[in-house]
């Protein structure tokens, strides 16, 4: 579904990923993972647009994305829930959901039921329910998290982009972020997922990646690499 | 006590056209972070090509004063987008910090040559499309125009705010407001999204024209002072908030009135000025404004 190959990308003129291939296949969860500064957070702005790729190729179902504006590769079908939420904080929950949904709305995606969708986003994200109406900057940051992937579902795309979904939040709120990204997947959403919680992003992955300064420096079937004895030290905590 | 009732109406008149223009000067703000220091041009430009529509200056009229403010708004957004595509896109692409500051200021000089060349240099009087005898209001005159100009500006602004609330095109400009590269991720061109709050700023610029020239001198030179003192009002209510334009454009109107016939005409912009001053000393984010924290 998502095919990424020998991509290359930089800030000015540092480069910062040198080469990274990954394949997401449709219905898949693929991790990735790596400590601070591995290139984790850029390899998934360089896949949706926010960054400019210096080189190599994004294809996105047989279609290539590469180098397009982000407004392009979110209507082709890619959605991305980007580090640090990102909500629209002067907008209502509900507004916020809705602009996820903004190429069904407009026209260059197929429309389908968005209020329908709307609803089961509300039954998949509890906690936003009761918050409709409010506007995203008074919600606590779990909240906020689960707005920003509810917004990404609304797309109904193709492959969801999860960058750090549990980044700050309470141990109990990580909890429900995972059962999420589980229940997602069961509904056969294709996902690639940026975790620094390593053990738990390969629990429920099938596939991972282990990003090292840039580079891909281990690839494999998701137990495979728990079991992996470098892996384990280096980021599973032993 | 009518006097100073008078004063008031032609304040409360003129205050709202600098609280239409300053408003114009928050819509691209908010999409862009930019400001079109040319929105005095457009308002001129609003008014000029009105003129030539519905006058016999050059061999009309072609329309009636109400069917001119359409067509006028297209002109002003074309222009607006003009505007934007040649002095803010490249500055914006480049991430140069000041650069539309002074193409949009070369822009604005431009069109006051072109003005001038056109429609000369010389005053023209725009014709009033409702009767200029003024009625009276607790025995104060009230010319029907100065009601046309409130009930035009506060539709002009209430239209524009129900645009964001409801539709999701005006949600799209919302959220490119709030946060630019999210909303490239929700499949929103952001790019579209800040040429078209160019169009609708001058637009609304130019559409603030059309209503102020019945009631003023109309030519190549009625915007600068008009939109210098929009951007003082803009500062004034603060960049961010739709009220604080109104209240901005209210204070800096009636206390050029009150200034003008109590003190002296040379002196009427004196107290708005010095209450920028002041707003810009005490607090810069302006009355209504929330504090600008650069994000970095």
């Amino acid at each position: 579904m998502l095919s990424i190959s020998n991509l290359h990308a930089a800030y000015g003129k540092v480069e910062v990923l040198h080469g990274i291939s990954l394949e997401v296949p449709k219905g898949k969860v693929v991790t990735l993972i790596g400590s601070n500064g591995a290139g984790k957070t850029t390899t998934m702005r360089a896949i949706s647009g926010m960054i400019k790729p210096v080189s190599g190729t994004v294809m996105l179902g047989g279609k290539d994305i590469t180098g397009l504006d982000s407004h392009r590769i979110s209507r082709a079908g890619l959605a991305h829930s980007p580090e640090g939420r990102r909500v629209f904080s002067t907008m209502s929950v509900n507004d916020n959901l809705m602009l996820g949904a903004f190429p069904r709305l407009t026209g260059s995606r197929p429309k389908g039921d968005v209020n329908a969708d709307l609803e089961k986003a509300m039954e998949l994200f509890p906690r936003l329910k009761e918050r409709r109406t409010q506007l995203a900057g008074t919600l606590s940051g779990g909240e906020q998290q689960m707005l920003a992937m509810a917004r990404a579902v609304m797309l109904n795309p193709d492959v969801i982009l999860l960058d750090e979904p549990s980044m700050g939040l309470a141990p109990i709120l990580v909890d429900e972020v995972f059962r999420i990204i589980r229940n997602l997947k069961e509904r056969g959403v294709t996902m690639l997922l940026v975790e620094q919680f390593a053990a738990a992003a390969l629990n429920v992955a099938d596939h991972g990646y282990v990003l090292e300064n840039g580079r891909i420096a281990v690839s494999g079937p998701a137990e495979k690499l728990r079991d992996d004895p470098a892996v384990k030290a280096a980021y599973l905590g032993g | 006590m009518e006097i100073l009732l008078q004063l008031l109406f032609s304040g409360i008149a003129l205050g709202m056209i600098y609280a239409v223009i300053a408003f114009g000067y928050q819509l691209t703000f908010a999409t862009s972070g930019t400001l079109n220091f040319g929105q005095g041009e457009a308002l001129m430009l609003g008014a000029l090509v009105g003129l030539s529509l519905v006058s016999t200056i050059h061999g009309g009229p072609y329309l009636n004063f109400w069917l001119m403010i359409p067509v006028v708004m297209v002109f002003g957004a074309l222009q607006g987008a003009v505007v934007e595509w040649i002095g803010v896109r490249p500055a914006i692409k480049a991430k140069s910090e000041f650069g539309w500051i002074m193409s949009t200021i070369a822009l604005a000089i431009i069109f006051k040559n072109v003005a001038e060349n056109i429609w000369g240099k010389d005053d023209l009087t725009f014709p009033s499309p409702v009767s200029a005898t003024p009625f009276h209001v607790f025995g104060a005159n009230v010319q029907l125009m100065q009601v046309l100009v409130v009930i035009g500006a506060i539709a002009m602004m209430l239209a524009v705010e129900l645009f964001n609330r409801k539709s999701i095109y005006g949600k799209a400009v919302v959220a490119t407001s709030n946060d630019p590269d999210a909303a490239g991720l929700m499949g929103i061109n952001t790019g579209m999204v800040i040429t078209f709050s160019y169009a609708l700023s001058s637009a609304t610029a130019a559409f603030a024209g059309v209503l102020v020239a019945p009631l003023t001198l109309t030519g190549a030179t009625m915007g600068t002072s008009l939109g210098l003192k929009a951007f003082a009002v803009a500062i004034i209510g603060g960049l961010t908030s739709g009220m604080g334009a109104v209240v901005g454009g209210l204070i800096l109107g009636i206390s050029e009135t009150l200034t003008g016939f109590y003190v002296s005409t040379g002196y009427k912009e004196v107290p708005g000025l010095v209450l920028l001053l002041l707003v810009l000393a005490i607090k810069p984010a302006g009355l209504f404004g929330k504090a600008a924290i650069k994000k970095v």
